[in-house]
């Protein structure tokens, strides 16, 4: 369970965050959505407790400085430094190793991570030698091996193919059942069909709810500052042309 | 034949303990991709030599190699800080260059006919440490070799994904911080052996050129280890038969190391 009540997040002396006031079950898939600089990357690092804030925050029940241990973080994968000679085991266990060193334990989680995302046969590969899409799926593992309750990721398909987006989703959709889930995205269309609640973020909350309720033509323009069309279906709604993102 | 043995014996010591400096701290600036900072904390040692001269003519005696110890940690930790606050560790090694070479300059000026001394860093020579040097040496990276053994894995963590380690409770500007520290106090320790202008030579190029051939971090420690020691052993070698100053003859041999790399087949391409 999250709860988020008027939080503001000052940074650097302008206001990233103003007033957002929602709360999420667990489990449940959480899509935020918002154009370049609306502050969802800042959103996720408050849950983290990597940034102050006013208002208050309750992750399962907790300050998230409390409940660190409880969630696994996804960072873009363009922040990574790849230069890094690095096996894959050891993109997994790297965490691990931090907090509780080299043990037969650690290997067992990070062999059974990656058996999850269908990377295991990789165990002993250059990570640098992976596609985009598998080193996001290591990544992925990375995150799981922690085994937390929340997973938070940051634009997980940024710079993937459709393959690996849909592997990704399929993964995720399967992790739901038992987890929250909060993902950021530019683009819904692919989430459809596991996410439970969207929230439309431009510094402050635009809309917040099931995706059908507030994937509306209204809150789009309001969110990215110009009109994008919904094709509505039954209980399922598309926007037309996805929010292209490109890092300054 | 005995003070000749003796000054490369000291020569020998002085090359084990440069290329374990190289195979961990300098492994890990490869990493990071900060190499100019070791040149920036190159500078800043020979300020700090050229102070530690100024202290004992005119104040009390200091030794010079603590000296430059001080000079390296004050702007390891400097740039640390400037990196933390304006995210181009490029830009903070730059204005602090230009700092600590204008007081390298400055003190220069003020030891006058002592400076020969303090410029003798800038070239090195292996084959001519004293026994005082190699103490201070060894002390040095043992120092560095504790610390890296215990933070590796902050380290590694922090330079490989700064966001995520920061997410587990790891301060990644903290343990970037203390990186720059062991690189400044390597630095200092490689050189006496081997010079300002050649520090690179056995600080970077050998860890660049083992993460060129390997597939992980330890194997590029590993070569790092490996080529140090064949440039250093094999510049004291050379400089033996010919005469010519060996840390010339060590960047000589470790440049070629870096080039012969590239005829490896199937090296990694980073993007």
């Amino acid at each position: 369970m999250i709860e988020v009540r008027n939080l503001t997040v000052k940074y650097d002396g302008h206001v990233a965050l103003e007033n957002l006031t929602f709360s999420l079950e667990h489990p449940s898939f959480l899509v935020i959505l918002g154009p370049n600089g609306a502050g969802k990357t800042t959103l996720l690092k408050t849950f983290l407790g990597l940034i102050p804030y006013e208002g208050e925050i309750r992750i399962f029940g907790k300050e998230p400085r409390e409940v660190r241990n409880l969630l696994g973080y996804m960072p873009q994968r363009d922040r990574i430094n790849r230069s890094v000679p690095l096996r894959v085991k050891d993109v997994v266990m790297m965490p691990l190793l931090v907090t509780i060193g080299l043990k037969k334990e650690v290997v067992k989680r990070a062999r059974e991570a990656l058996r999850g995302v269908g990377m295991e046969k990789y165990w002993n590969a250059d990570f640098r030698s992976l596609s985009g899409g598998q080193q996001q799926r290591v990544f992925l593992a990375r995150t799981l091996a922690r085994n937390p309750k929340a997973i938070l990721l940051d634009e997980p398909f940024s710079a993937t193919d459709v393959a690996t987006k849909m592997a990704v989703i399929k993964i995720l959709h399967r992790l739901k059942r038992e987890r929250t889930i909060i993902l950021v995205t530019h683009d819904v269309n692919p989430l459809v069909e596991c996410t439970d609640k969207v929230l439309l973020l431009n510094r402050k909350m635009i809309g917040f709810g099931r995706l059908i309720d507030v994937i509306t033509e209204e809150n789009m323009e309001r969110l990215y500052g110009t009109r994008v069309p919904i094709i509505r279906r039954e209980n399922v709604c598309y926007t037309v042309g996805g929010d292209i993102h490109v890092r300054p | 034949m005995f003070a000749l043995s003796i000054w490369v014996l000291r020569g020998i010591i002085a090359v084990i303990l440069i290329s374990l400096v190289a195979s961990t701290a300098g492994t890990f600036t490869v990493f990071k991709g900060a190499t100019f900072f070791v040149s920036g904390i190159a500078h800043a040692v020979l300020a700090g030599a050229a102070f530690g001269i100024f202290i004992t003519l005119y104040f009390f005696p200091f030794p010079e190699f603590l000296m430059t110890i001080f000079f390296a940690i004050f702007f390891a930790l400097a740039i640390g800080y400037a990196t933390h606050r304006s995210e181009n560790v490029d830009v903070s090694v730059g204005i602090m260059f230009a700092f600590s070479m204008s007081l390298a300059v400055l003190f220069l000026a003020m030891i006058k006919e002592y400076a020969s001394v303090a410029w003798g860093l800038i070239i090195g020579d292996l084959l001519l440490l004293s026994q005082e040097d190699v103490l201070w040496m060894s002390i040095a990276v043992l120092l560095i070799l504790l610390l890296f053994l215990i933070f590796r894995r902050k380290m590694l963590f922090s330079i490989f994904d700064p966001e995520g380690a920061e997410a587990m409770g790891v301060n990644p500007y903290l343990y970037e911080t203390l990186l720059y520290l062991l690189v400044g106090i390597g630095v200092v320790v490689i050189m006496k052996g081997v010079g300002a202008i050649l520090v690179y030579a056995l600080l970077i190029i050998p860890a660049a050129a083992g993460k060129r051939l390997s597939k992980g971090v330890l194997a590029t420690g590993l070569f790092a280890l490996l080529f140090s020691l064949l440039s250093g052993f094999g510049g004291i070698a050379l400089s033996v038969l010919s005469g010519i100053t060996p840390s010339a003859l060590a960047g000589l041999i470790a440049t070629f190391i870096y080039f012969l790399s590239y005829l490896k087949r199937g090296t990694v391409k980073v993007p």
